[in-house]
């Protein structure tokens, strides 16, 4: 006899995905079975013939479905490199990536595809201006018309509500706030159900109190959500504030140095930061984030 | 009638034959289906144990249950789809054990909401409408959007006319005109400047213009003057017309895409430049007519203008915008039709309304050279009949039409991209 009792939902709403162990830096986060993510080996040069930059170099990461993988390193290290690699913007000069298994990109196959499993949102923002925001958010299933038109602004107006960004709706992206814009962006791309949700940089222009709300907003919809995440920044505070795990990269060439498990819970909140281990953590990645911003200070002095 | 996914109506149309349940009315089967929950089991999974208090009534979709009595040596009961169990449990008796015999997949009913639906109250009224998508909402957002787009209009237009005139932006348009016209009228007219005094005076020509009886025989009250407007206007407009069917294709596709840059762009760098006069004797040699030729040599200028505003404005596309439709799984068409033809509007209209301006500018040249009519006609005849005060009345009157055409043109580029001017409503203080 099967143990374990029925999952019983409301009639009509759909299935569940198959229930799968929780990666291990994160025991709260969301079950997933999609958003495993494995860079193996990835290398990246920039320019050609003598005076290339070897940009990225053997750069391996393991990232578990349903993570918030955050990679912190020093300006120019080839973060965004990888970045653009997963989404299929880039391809690499060696190694290989794959997505739950599948080969995105390495031998035989040059470029990722681009596609709605893996979304990107971009440093400053990419909604289109001349969309009003319902229409913004409803784009990606509009385009593949998956739902019919009048279920999909419905369910658009409903993921903008629960954002709290009701009253938005027919707003001009350029009409609204640079907090407002991200945290659209970011409805937007999650109306896919992404596998992987890649960030880079996404609130860097923001003053610190929109950062903070955008952080408890992304924090939550990310619960609801539970895509994995991959996030770079700057901010160290803004990495152990978000991350399952905080990967602190090499100054050029990129790789990783130092991978922290984050191991305070979710959902974390403001007082998540005056904690001890919040602290303790931070510190730790500081220093390493210092040694290598004084690395790549050095470099930039050999080559000036 | 509200749509439902078709496993739901099944689930609905299953429960509306079961015993018991056949004779509600609608309603109150909706509201049955709304409180109703749906599950799957696997094989040998238990439903419910003897001991467990059963608080629903289940209905078999797929599969099949096996239902034996606890202590009793009766033979166990199989419910197949379309049957229902657990309802004598309802009723008060216990013991019962139901286990699913191979993958099964059940729908239940809380108790609560069957006794409800079987006493004949209605159920819930209000949650039952509220996910029904009818038409009202589609309605309410098109006239909200109509009605911020004229907003939108009206702001860009710069508000209310009483604002406009509290503001000093009116006054020194016209004290820009006075100037213009009161230094004409100073140089050539008061003090008769040397070289301006060939020129006819600004009193003159006003007079001419205003005259019943005019001494050169063109003011606003001889049908003539109105025939000539006539017809620059219509070749102008059947030119912007043209010019604007071609110049947009072809200046979205030079944007677009690499393949016809590399094979047209040459060819139109190279014709830009040559002059609309330099056409004249081509244009005359190859098109019949007198109207042909000059709707031709209109419409180059205007041509060019278009498709070279066009093609920068697909380059001046930010490639995110690119990557975020693929992103989020645009088609290279939807590319197309949702990132860069929006995205270029801006750029096409500016575009636009140079286009109508140039295409003002080379009807003259054009006219001046063949035809019968037109504003351009007048100026080159009333040249060599020494008519000077006509030559400025033909001169003011193409002024005047192309300022109010582009300016036609301006507004009914705001209103297609109603998106810019909000972003610039925002941007001023």
């Amino acid at each position: 006899m099967t143990a374990g009792a029925i999952a019983w939902r409301s009639v009509g709403t759909p299935r569940a995905a198959a229930v799968v162990r929780p990666h291990a830096a994160d025991p709260d986060a969301p079950l997933r079975r999609r958003g495993a993510i494995q860079i193996v080996d990835a290398v990246k040069y920039y320019g050609v013939g003598e005076s290339r930059v070897l940009a990225v170099d053997h750069c391996s990461l393991d990232i578990s479905a349903g993570e918030v993988f955050v990679v912190v390193g020093p300006s120019g290290c080839g973060k965004t490199t990888l970045l653009n690699a997963l989404a299929g913007f880039h391809p690499l000069d060696a190694g290989s990536i794959h997505l739950d298994g599948e080969l995105l990109c390495g031998p035989g196959r040059e470029k990722a595809p681009i596609g709605s499993d893996r979304i990107v949102v971009f440093q400053n923002g990419a909604l289109f201006p001349w969309k009003t925001v319902l229409e913004n958010v409803a784009f990606g299933p509009a385009m593949r018309g998956a739902i019919p038109r009048d279920e999909l602004l419905e369910r658009a107006r409903r993921r903008l509500a629960e954002a709290g960004l009701q009253g938005y709706e027919q707003s001009y992206p350029g009409e609204t706030s640079s907090g407002v814009k991200r945290r659209v962006e970011i409805v937007r791309a999650l109306m896919n159900d992404p596998a992987v949700l890649l960030l880079d940089e996404p609130f860097r222009a923001l003053d610190a109190l929109t950062k903070a709300m955008m952080h408890e907003a992304l924090i939550a919809s990310y619960l609801r959500n539970g895509s994995t995440v991959f996030f770079i920044t700057h901010d160290i505070e803004e990495a152990v504030f978000l991350g399952s795990r905080v990967a602190i990269m090499t100054s050029r060439p990129c790789r990783p140095k130092t991978i922290l498990s984050v191991d305070i819970r979710y959902p974390r909140s403001r007082e998540t930061v005056t904690s001890k281990r919040f602290r303790e953590l931070v510190a730790e990645a500081t220093t390493a984030v210092h040694e290598e911003a004084l690395n790549a200070y050095a470099l930039g002095e050999k080559e000036g | 009638m509200p749509q439902r996914p078709a496993h739901v109506q099944a689930i609905r149309v299953g429960l509306a034959n079961v015993r018991g349940l056949s004779d509600l009315r609608s309603e109150a089967l909706d509201a049955v289906l709304l409180a109703a929950e749906e599950g799957e089991t696997d094989d040998g999974q238990l439903v419910y144990g003897e001991t467990e208090p059963v608080t629903h009534l289940y209905v078999v979709q797929n599969g099949r249950i096996r239902l034996e009595r606890v202590g009793s040596s009766a033979e166990p009961v199989r419910v197949g789809p379309g049957q229902t169990f657990g309802r004598h449990v309802l009723a008060g008796v216990r013991g019962e054990r139901a286990t699913s015999e191979g993958p099964s997949s059940l729908v239940r009913i809380p108790e609560a909401a069957l006794l409800e639906a079987l006493a004949g109250k209605p159920g819930r009224p209000q949650s039952l409408q509220a996910p029904i998508g009818g038409p009202a909402p589609a309605v309410e957002g098109a006239t909200r959007r109509a009605r911020a787009a004229a907003q939108g209009l009206l702001r860009s237009l710069g508000g209310n006319a009483l604002q406009c005139l509290r503001s000093p932006a009116p006054y020194r348009r016209l004290l820009g005109y006075a100037l213009f016209f009161g230094s004409w009228y100073l140089a050539v007219e008061a003090w008769a400047l040397p070289h301006f005094n060939r020129l006819p005076g600004i009193t003159e020509v006003v007079h001419e213009w205003l005259s019943k009886d005019p001494t050169f025989g063109l003011s606003i009250y001889t049908p003539e003057y109105y025939a000539h407007i006539g017809s620059s206007l219509r070749r102008v407009g059947i030119a912007f017309l043209l010019a604007t069917a071609a110049g947009v294709p072809i200046g979205l596709g030079l944007g677009a895409s690499t393949t016809f840059r590399e094979y047209v762009f040459p060819v139109f760098e190279l014709l830009r430049p040559v002059p609309i006069p330099a056409w004249i004797p081509l244009a005359i040699l190859v098109f019949s007519g007198a109207e042909a030729p000059i709707v031709f040599l209109t419409l180059l200028a205007s041509f060019f203008a278009t498709a070279l505003n066009t093609f920068l404005g697909v380059r001046s596309i930010d490639s995110k915008y690119v990557l975020a439709a693929r992103c989020l799984g645009a088609t290279p068409w939807q590319v197309f039709r949702h990132v860069i033809v929006p995205g270029s509007l801006p750029f096409v209209l500016t575009g636009l309304q140079i286009s109508m301006g140039v295409a003002w500018f080379s009807i003259a040249a054009a006219e001046m050279c063949s035809g019968q009519f037109g504003l351009g006609y007048v100026i080159n005849t009333s040249y060599t009949m020494v008519k000077f005060p006509t030559i400025v009345i033909g001169m003011l009157t193409l002024g005047v039409l192309g300022f109010l055409t582009s300016a036609i043109v301006r507004l009914l580029g705001e209103r297609l991209v109603v998106w810019r001017a909000r972003e610039l409503s925002m941007e001023r203080p």
